[in-house]
């Protein structure tokens, strides 16, 4: 617009005002089409020439304008158009759909549907700002004009009260009313460390100088950040004017807008707002007619993440290296050239109008207590709406990342999000809860910083996360301070070698002393700072740093040097999956056999009960699909003939020596298989008359045949090892008899065997009982008592078989009761499913309050209904009463709310001070307690967890043992096997799309335990071993040579 | 005035003292590497962390300044382990091998560590990339000992304006150096070696020349003359003990000797000369400004600073012609030696090699310059400083407290009070007025003990006027006038006061020393340089001044002699040619 009027005083701005609403309400409808920085570079410009066009063709161009906007939030679902008459929210809308919009939903009323907004949960749509959870649990304070305005017209900012407060400043208000005004809102530094922001004000105030500079920090430097880019390019003037009552306020009549250089459209745009301004009269000298005069340029910063420190950022400004320099003097008495200064960042600046127009009393509604207001996150990383959003400080993470993020993609799990970037620190999900204010977060590590919100999913490696952000504190450090410069670097090299495999014992240690003195004795806050990623996630993921240091695992499958495919890396076992993948790919089922069992003896148990970490973590998903490794698995154990014995290295010294393993589960026998192929022979002793644990025990028949477990039982028996039954720990022997019979080393592999009831009225009446006992009963002695109306209480995998169980002996009518939602049920996904199926039915956010008896007898089950509320320390969220009971009819109830162990066994008969109440105290890594000789591994030492786990622990037990019999490690099966199948690096992925394995058909399925799931034929289990992209190509890793 | 406790001990002190300032007047010892006395505190090394109560980190004491009631703990628990976390940090960053190090008898990294008994190196890791620099003839340097603690980039900023080294890239990889990690040679360096003088470390040093001078000592076809400059005697003795401002003149001179030097000379014997020249080349350019109308030819700047003369040629190149064409008292004597004194001994001058005793690194510089070769040949050959004749001497093992006082040789070795008060600030000014009004008016200066107090002491600029009253002779125009004179050192005082000639101001003659205090505070002279120290030393000198019965430059008979044997008078042919140069702008 050429030749603007000037603004002289109030009255002119008001006049303004006026007519540019009038000029608004002549249109009778607008498009929004946003142009913030990330819907431009999805084509957003293409966008909003389309519908110009479009309107143009309907000859509505007059009567229908498109206003290009700022940022309007959801970035990942760019372009996003809005129909402002009823608030219709498109979401990736592409040019060709621009005269569709017009034609259907401007001139016909009728919102196009197919291209709204899809919900997060379900896909389906959600039509207005208020049903869509993004918006409607925003409040927007700071962006409150952005999105709504075009960015590049003063007029359209003056439209909308623009600079109305800086008329009420110069005309109404003395510079003390002003920071009154700010101490009233309990307005903080949106920069990251919360000043209060009256308070440096006040100070730069009451400095004495003739000359003084208010400073605004755009430096946003941070990974994943970008509030203030987004608000200099939103809406501009809302900052020049939040700065111009700032610079009333302390008295300057200069300012600098420090951008970095690599934001060329937010410059762009805060120098077209600086220019409009100054042509129009609100900036410069005398502005409104007033004897306040304020102008304002802008700085480019070239993008040293240190010139975010104020010091620094001002010796920039100087056209110095920019550099930190010790406090005092604070900015606020020399700052610039020495001057007075006041830094804030783009955020506080662009609150500030608002405030003064509103009133410091109405800002101060919002947020907590000691934070007040609201506060803009970038949300980015591994969540669904990655964008712009505003919320009161004070929500919940939880709330942040699920109702408005949308959650986590992929069906991947949360693990940790990242705020305040380099500064900052990881939040994992135990505290999903948190609200985001200052005092919560800095009691968890972290900071609220300026904004950025990276969330990660379970394919984070939080080593490499503190990796990544110490390499960027160590390339950004100034270089001036020792404890930054080569505290940072020595931290770096630690946690390099961590993930390169070679961490030492004491890494961790030296990492939380070293970084707890660089943050004491750092010059700035960027060092002050630094080390805290690492020291957060020490804190939260500590098991994680230990098993890179330990174990060289990398359970997230990110650390390129102890990852050789992520699927080994995942599976608890180390079981070489692309190496047995690739052997059935080419029908060398024996050699895969025998790789499979070289870390894992339980082939066939696996490849039907496995729960498959494994797949979570295979690349191919990021294709189409995982391998179906578990069907993969149990097609190749299907194929055994004769049984595949794996390598056994006699040793006649190991022969002798007595060693006794005390149950016969996956734990135990997984320990005696490793053992025995050591030259060991030791003894298993297992309480009941058949042996295999769980594996027997509970688990299902129509799961898990019996004769697959005998199977595999008796290849381990034929490598020397003895099982006696009937045999049970504390009757029939005791620890101090076996040390009396000159055994040597034992292992305690006994489980969790106890079902836990719930602490409820009528639990103990005639009709209940609980998981274990029911399924035991069922599974060893071949018949339990099931009653018709059977109420299962839990929600896991035993919860699954106890009702299938239950279904399959005759109750009529079998319902699951659990207090949260069917999602969330820890039981397997594909189990749940074919429970529904045959017939089970599943009352979720149902919790049992008592069980209504009569006679002695169970009648009912009398439950509250439930409904979500805020996160639990698991990451779900937590079932609360939502005052309905619900009252379910039952005439038997089995409880299926965990398990424990028999402690019973141990403390009765020895001094076993190491037995805590419900597992017993091992060091993971060997199994060892506190006495000596004495191991334990599987559920007895975690707590109830799956068959793999307890092979994996086994494992580590008969390694341990060794190591304590000989002192030295003998696992020759840990060192790599090498793989000879073959492998065209150049060819295209097979394009083969991920099968399931067939089941036995419904009906098939009554009254019996008949195994449902079946194999594949030949063909169809080589297609699907051929999807595998062979990750461990080419890789040989440093740990496995040596270990 | 301000009141606190350190270690609960109550200390009064100035406001805007700094802590480590205040634990100083009470006996409490802060170690400090980056700080230093008169430079702008940088809060860098971090070894100076003190805990000051209520405050949640610890704070540097070098630039945390006293309030009141503070309480502060130098030595808490939390102090040491943050101390010897910076120290550990440090030495696993520092490429150094102490053994082999020549900071190894006086290194401050080396001394702090073994004073808080670290006995092991806690962190290992990458150490600083090792450059050695070696590119000029005056300094050395290798970043791999540089612990970036920033003393030389304040010095050579903010004290001489010149910015050679600073401060490049970030992290880890941080370097102090020329731009762009360029030699030195690179850059405009002007090598006066106030960062090798103030380094804690080994990271800046002289270039050294010592295996040089005991070649030619050893070889007998070689006869070794050695000069020593004025400043020497006063600072020598640092290097073996003895408190600054000691006068080691005698036992300077045996021990040369002991050392093996043929003849032991006295730059100061040139000094004398100098002023002979300058002085009258003063007087002719007030001539031709008063007589002739031609005020183009002031003020005069002296040019016996070699640091100085390469100053002006990069930055003021349109000064050269006001800077008294004289050369240095160092490069005369070479010229001297290889001519007139060789001629006396009978040497053929290539026989003869002139070694010069510096407190001063740019004259190794200077001596490099290719137009110092009047004799036709190199007339000084090798510039050792201060502290390299320290460690020759104890090379030798000679122990310098038992050697008897020794005396110059001559004809070279005779000096006045004037020469020696050449090594420090306003000590030129003050010997060329003492022959100057001499000559114009025929009578001493009329000044208690012939020293000109205005321009005495450690301010940066000083000025002073002189009215010239009974002038005689052909010098009677300058009856009534008033010669105004100007004295700085640090070559930041310089460009004041050329950017006062520049701007009106109206001087006849200024005298410029690079470094601060002049050649007593010598990039060359031994560590550590403070103002108390420059103090010190200037006192000494002054005193070595008073003490001479010939105290005038143009009394010195030897002086007397040389013009009368060789050069004629002053401004000869004969001293054009051997005793004065010109400059070459660097643009």
């Amino acid at each position: 617009m050429a030749g603007k009027k000037k603004i002289k005083n109030v009255a002119d701005l008001y006049e303004l005002y006026e007519s540019v609403k009038k000029a608004d309400t002549r249109c009778s409808d607008k498009i929004f089409v946003c142009i913030g920085g990330g819907c431009l570079a999805s084509g957003s410009l293409k966008v909003k020439e389309a519908f110009e066009a479009a309107l143009k063709k309907h000859g509505l161009e007059k009567n229908v304008s498109v206003v290009g906007t700022g940022c309007l939030g959801p970035c990942s679902r760019g372009p996003v158009a809005m129909v402002v008459k009823d608030n219709v929210f498109y979401q990736e809308v592409k040019p060709e759909n621009a005269e569709e919009i017009v034609s259907k939903h401007i001139i016909g009323n009728q919102p196009v549907k197919r291209l709204a907004w899809k919900k997060d949960i379900d896909g389906s749509t959600a039509l207005t700002l208020k049903d869509i959870e993004f918006f409607n649990r925003q409040t927007k304070v700071v962006l409150s004009r952005c999105g709504k305005i075009d960015p590049c017209s003063i007029e359209a900012y003056i439209g909308v009260e623009g600079y109305q407060a800086l008329a009420k400043v110069l005309t109404k208000l003395s510079p003390d009313n002003v920071i009154e005004e700010m101490k009233k809102s309990g307005l903080r530094g949106r920069g990251g460390a919360g000043f209060p922001t009256w308070m440096k004000w006040s100070f730069a105030r009451k400095s004495v100088n003739d000359t003084k500079y208010i400073l605004c920090n755009g430096d946003e430097g941070d990974p994943g950040a970008f509030m203030d880019r987004s608000v200099l390019e939103g809406d501009p003037h809302s900052v020049i004017e939040g700065m111009a009552i700032g610079a009333y306020a302390i008295g300057a009549a200069q300012g600098y807008v420090y951008v970095r250089a690599e934001y060329p459209l937010a410059v762009q745009r805060l120098q077209k707002a600086i220019d409009d301004a100054k042509e129009i009269g609100l900036l410069d000298k005398n502005i409104l007619g007033t004897n306040f005069s304020f102008d304002l340029e802008i700085r480019m910063g070239s993008g040293a993440f240190v010139c975010g420190e104020e010091t620094a950022l001002m010796a920039s400004i100087e056209g110095k290296r920019g550099e930190p320099r010790p406090r005092p003097p604070f900015p606020a008495v020399k700052g610039l050239w020495d001057k007075p200064t006041v830094l804030n960042n783009v955020e506080t600046f662009a609150n500030v109008p608002m405030i003064i127009l509103k009133g410091g009393e109405w800002f101060a509604a919002y947020g907590s207590e000691g934070s007040r207001g609201t506060k803009v996150f970038a949300l980015a990383g591994a969540i669904k709406n990655a964008g712009l959003v505003e919320v009161p400080i004070g929500t919940t993470l939880g709330e942040l990342i699920y109702d408005i993020g949308g959650g986590i993609p992929n069906g991947k799990e949360f693990k940790a999000a990242q705020i305040g970037g380099p500064s900052g620190g990881c939040i994992p999900k135990e505290h999903l809860n948190v609200g985001l204010d200052y005092e919560s977060l800095d009691k968890l590590g972290a900071i609220m910083g300026s904004g950025g919100l990276i969330v990660m999913d379970e394919n984070t490696c939080m080593v490499d996360v503190a990796r990544y952000f110490l390499e960027f504190v160590q390339e950004e450090s100034c270089g001036k301070c020792v404890p930054c410069r080569v505290g940072t670097k020595r931290m770096l090299e630690i946690l390099n070698r961590i993930c390169e495999g070679k961490g030492q014992e004491d890494d961790i240690d030296t990492l939380i002393e070293l970084g707890n003195q660089i943050k004491s004795t750092a010059l700035c806050g960027l060092g002050q700072t630094a080390p805290n990623p690492v020291l957060s996630t020490i804190r939260h993921f500590r098991h994680e740093y230990e098993s890179h240091i330990v174990e060289k695992r990398c359970e997230a499958g990110v650390c390129p040097r102890l990852v050789r495919a992520p699927c080994q890396s995942a599976c608890p076992a180390h079981v070489d999956v692309p190496g047995f993948v690739s052997l059935v790919a080419e029908k060398r089922y024996a050699e895969a056999l025998r790789l499979h069992r070289n870390r894992n003896p339980f082939a066939s148990i696996c490849g039907r009960v496995c729960f498959h970490i494994c797949e979570t973590k295979c690349r191919r998903t990021t294709l189409d699909a995982p391998v179906h490794i578990r069907g993969i698995k149990r097609f190749m154990a299907d194929q055994e003939i004769t049984i595949q014995l794996p390598e056994v290295r006699e040793n006649p010294t190991n022969a002798k020596r007595k060693i006794a393993i005390v149950g016969s589960g996956p734990a135990g026998l997984s320990c005696a298989y490793f053992l025995a192929r050591l030259g060991y022979r030791p003894k298993v002793f297992e309480a009941e008359q058949r042996p295999g644990g769980m594996l027997v025990q509970t688990i299902p028949a129509y799961r898990l045949p019996r004769e697959v477990v005998a199977r595999e039982i008796r290849m381990i028996e034929k490598i020397g090892v003895d099982i006696q039954t009937g045999k049970r720990l504390g009757r029939d022997f005791t620890l101090s008899s076996l040390r009396d019979e000159g055994y040597e080393a034992v292992l305690l592999g006994v489980g969790c065997p106890i079902g836990v009831r719930l602490d409820i009225a009528g639990s103990d009446a005639q009709g209940v009982t609980d998981a274990m006992t029911f399924l035991r009963a069922y599974n060893l002695k071949g018949s339990v008592e099931v009653g018709q109306k059977v109420v299962v209480i839990g929600g896991g995998n035993a919860a699954i078989d106890t009702a299938r169980t239950a279904v399959r002996l005759g109750a009529k009518n079998v319902t699951i009761v659990y207090r949260r939602t069917q999602a969330d049920m820890p039981a397997f996904m594909e189990e749940i499913s074919e429970a529904l199926l045959e017939g089970v039915g599943i009352k979720e956010l149902t919790n049992p309050e008592e069980i209504i008896t009569e006679n002695g007898k169970v009648k009912a089950v009398k439950c509250h209904a439930m409904k979500l509320g805020g996160f639990d320390r698991t990451g779900r969220r937590k079932p609360v009463k939502n005052g309905q009971n619900i009252v379910v009819d039952a005439d038997m109830v089995i409880f299926a709310c965990g398990q424990t162990l028999d402690s019973s066994q141990l403390f009765d008969h020895d001094e076993l001070q190491p037995v805590s109440g419900y597992r017993i105290m091992a060091d993971p890594l060997t199994g060892q307690t506190a006495m000596p000789w004495v191991f334990a591994a599987g559920d007895a030492a975690t707590g109830p967890s799956s068959v793999i786990h307890a092979v994996a622990a086994g494992e580590r037990a008969a390694v341990g043992i060794d190591e304590y019999l000989t002192g030295a490690n003998h696992a020759f099966w840990r060192s790599e096997q090498l793989v000879d199948t073959a492998f065209d690096v150049n060819a295209d992925p097979a394009p083969y799309p991920r099968e399931k394995l067939p089941l036995l058909a419904l009906e098939r399925r009554r009254n019996n335990f008949e195994e449902i799931e079946q194999s594949w034929v030949e063909h169809e289990a080589i297609r699907q071993a051929k999807r595998c992209l062979r990750c461990d190509y080419g890789k040989m890793l440093d740990s496995e040579r040596n270990s | 005035m301000v009141s606190l406790s350190i270690n609960n001990i109550k200390v009064e002190v100035p406001e805007s003292t700094m802590i480590l300032e205040a634990a100083r007047k009470i006996g409490i010892k802060i170690p400090t590497l980056c700080n230093v006395e008169g430079q702008k505190p940088q809060g860098a090394c971090r070894v100076c962390l003190v805990e000051v109560l209520g405050a949640k980190n610890l704070v540097a004491s070098c630039c945390t300044p006293v309030a009141e009631n503070m309480k502060v703990f130098t030595n808490s628990l939390r102090v040491r382990q943050a101390r010897r976390t910076v120290i550990d940090l440090l030495l696993s960053e520092h490429d150094g091998d102490c053994k082999v190090c020549d900071r190894n008898d006086d290194c401050e990294l080396q001394t702090i560590a073994r004073e808080m008994r670290i006995d092991n190196v806690r962190y290992t890791g990458e150490k600083t990339a090792k450059k050695i620099d070696s590119s000029t003839p005056a300094l050395t340097r290798d970043s791999g000992k540089c612990i970036k603690c920033r003393r030389c980039v304040s010095v050579c900023n903010e004290v001489q304006s010149i910015g050679s080294i600073f401060q490049q890239k970030r992290g880890f990889k941080t370097i102090i150096g020329p731009a762009f990690d360029r030699n030195l040679s690179d850059v405009i360096c002007i090598q006066c070696g106030q960062c090798s003088a103030i380094c804690p470390v080994g990271a800046i040093i002289e270039k050294n020349q010592v295996a040089d001078v005991w070649s030619d000592l050893d070889n007998p076809e070689k006869f070794v003359v050695v000069q020593t400059a004025p400043a020497i005697r006063a600072a020598l003795g640092e290097c073996f003990g003895y408190p600054p401002g000691t006068l080691v003149t005698g036992k300077m001179v045996t021990a040369l000797r002991q050392l093996g030097f043929d003849a032991v000379f006295d730059t100061n014997f040139t000094a004398d000369l100098t002023i002979m020249e300058e002085g009258t080349e003063l007087l002719m350019r007030l001539k031709k400004a008063i007589v002739e109308k031609n005020p183009a030819v002031l003020p005069q700047f002296t040019s016996c600073c070699p640091g100085w003369i390469k100053f002006a040629e990069h930055y003021y190149p349109d000064m050269l012609p006001y800077l008294s064409s004289c050369k240095s008292p160092q490069q005369m004597f070479g010229s001297i030696a290889k001519t007139y004194y060789a001629k006396k001994i009978n040497k053929r001058p290539e026989d003869i090699t002139v070694v010069s005793i510096m407190p001063c690194t740019a004259k190794k510089f200077e001596n490099l310059r290719p137009e110092m070769n009047s004799s036709g040949l190199r007339d000084v050959n090798y510039v050792l400083t201060t502290r390299e004749l320290g460690r020759m001497i104890k090379e030798a093992g000679i122990d310098f407290n038992l050697l008897p006082d020794g005396k110059m040789d001559s004809p070279l070795g005779l000096s006045s009070g004037s020469a020696d008060i050449f090594a420090n600030t306003g000590g030129v000014m003050e010997a060329a007025i003492r022959t100057a009004y001499e000559i114009v008016t025929g009578r001493e200066l009329p000044m208690k003990n012939l020293h000109i107090e205005p321009i005495m002491g450690l301010k940066g600029v000083k000025t002073a006027s002189l009215k010239i009253t009974g002038a005689v002779g052909e010098w009677a125009f300058l009856e009534g006038a008033e010669l105004k004179v100007a004295v700085v050192h640090g070559l930041g005082n310089a460009r004041k006061i050329i950017q006062a000639v520049k701007n009106g101001e109206i001087f006849h003659f200024i005298e410029v020393m690079a470094c601060p205090g002049g050649c007593i505070g010598g990039g060359g002279q031994p560590r550590f340089t403070t103002d108390e120290v420059r103090q010190k030393r200037i006192s000494a000198i002054y005193k070595e001044d008073e003490n001479k019965k010939l105290r005038k430059s143009h009394e010195n008979p030897e002086i007397k002699q040389i013009y009368e044997e060789f050069l004629g008078k002053p401004l000869s042919e004969r001293s054009h040619h051997l005793l004065h140069t010109h400059y070459t702008p660097r643009v």
